[in-house]
């Protein structure tokens, strides 16, 4: 069970990263980058981190999301 | 052409790598590298000398707190530093649409955010900011017993901030972050750092040395707290001063 609890939580790192990487829309990027983010807290807690689980909740996937939001709000959404 | 020779560079580089990882103890194996030196007394030792039930608070502010003054230090000057470039641009921005002679938007428009929220994000904002507020003042001032500290709560001090400024709009939240006390704010963390630094000095003789006698306990924890809510408010500010200056102009 815990063995596939975190092989999931990995293949879905990747293939958030893999997503993030290549879309055009940046939009789109910033919320899979959250839930990125939201992932690996889950697999910090897991791995009996909770201190660095608790940055990565509040940084990774709350307050970096808002200010790339922020960002795509003052230029443009889509990559060039 | 250019392709496969990024594959094979690629490759090239990942060959080491995952040979690497492969030569790694097994996660959790007591007789790795990583557990035969000093995290045995820390383990052993760390809650009575420290004075934190929280281990990884013990490490941070106590055995490594020079280290952690060090990082405090860097990761606040690059953050003033982000926070000075975004204050100069928006400072030019703002002269430049002086001078176009554009019309600047009048304080009444600014009392409402600039987007119309929906009442759903603005009743569930309003309805958890006490409880957020309560949550990361907990994570504060109970880092060094349970997992949290002043990085983590001042993560979620600085999260409320932008949450309710985006609900209530700049002018309600703005108040919070006056000018005279801004720079302080920015480098409590420094500051407290060094405070508290010289109060182990004359307690210890030691920079950041943090009393072991059990009749100073009082003393070691009130140094350990204060730590944390220096690192908390420094970090809290400085995230809701850099989300302002980014909406600013």
């Amino acid at each position: 069970m815990s063995l596939t609890f975190d092989i999931f939580l990995l293949l879905y790192l990747i293939a958030a990263a893999l997503v993030v990487a290549r879309a055009k829309d940046l939009l789109a990027a910033s919320i899979v980058f959250s839930s990125y983010g939201l992932a690996l807290c889950l697999l910090w807690q897991y791995r009996g981190a909770p201190d660095v689980a608790m940055t990565e909740a509040a940084v990774g996937a709350g307050i970096t999301t808002v200010l790339f939001l922020v960002a795509i709000g003052r230029t443009t959404r889509r990559e060039k | 052409m250019r392709r496969p020779i990024a594959i094979s560079l690629a490759f090239l580089a990942a060959v080491p790598l995952l040979a690497g990882v492969a030569g790694l103890p097994v996660h959790g194996d007591p007789s790795a590298p990583v557990h035969t030196h000093v995290s045995a007394r820390y383990i052993e030792h760390g809650v009575e000398e420290a004075g934190a039930s929280n281990l990884v608070t013990g490490v941070l502010l106590n055995y490594r707190g020079l280290d952690a003054a060090g990082e405090v230090t860097v990761i606040f000057t690059a953050l003033i530093a982000v926070l000075a470039v975004l204050t100069v641009a928006s400072t030019r921005d703002a002269d430049a649409s002086n001078h176009d002679g554009r019309v600047r938007r009048s304080d009444a428009d600014r009392r409402h955010p600039d987007h119309p929220v929906s009442p759903i994000v603005h009743f569930v904002v309003r309805l958890i900011a006490p409880f957020t507020a309560l949550y990361a003042a907990y994570v504060i001032l109970h880092g060094h017993v349970t997992p949290g500290g002043g990085f983590q709560g001042g993560a979620i001090l600085g999260g409320l901030f932008i949450a309710l400024t985006m609900v209530l709009g700049k002018e309600r939240t703005r108040p919070l972050v006056r000018p005279v006390l801004a720079p302080w704010m920015q480098g409590a963390a420094v500051l407290t750092f060094a405070a508290v630094g010289a109060v182990g000095a004359l307690l210890t003789g030691v920079y950041l040395g943090f009393p072991v006698d059990p009749s100073l306990r009082i003393v070691r924890d009130l140094m350990l707290i204060a730590l944390e809510v220096g690192i908390a408010l420094g970090g809290a500010a400085v995230l809701a001063m850099i989300f302002l200056q980014m909406e600013a102009s």
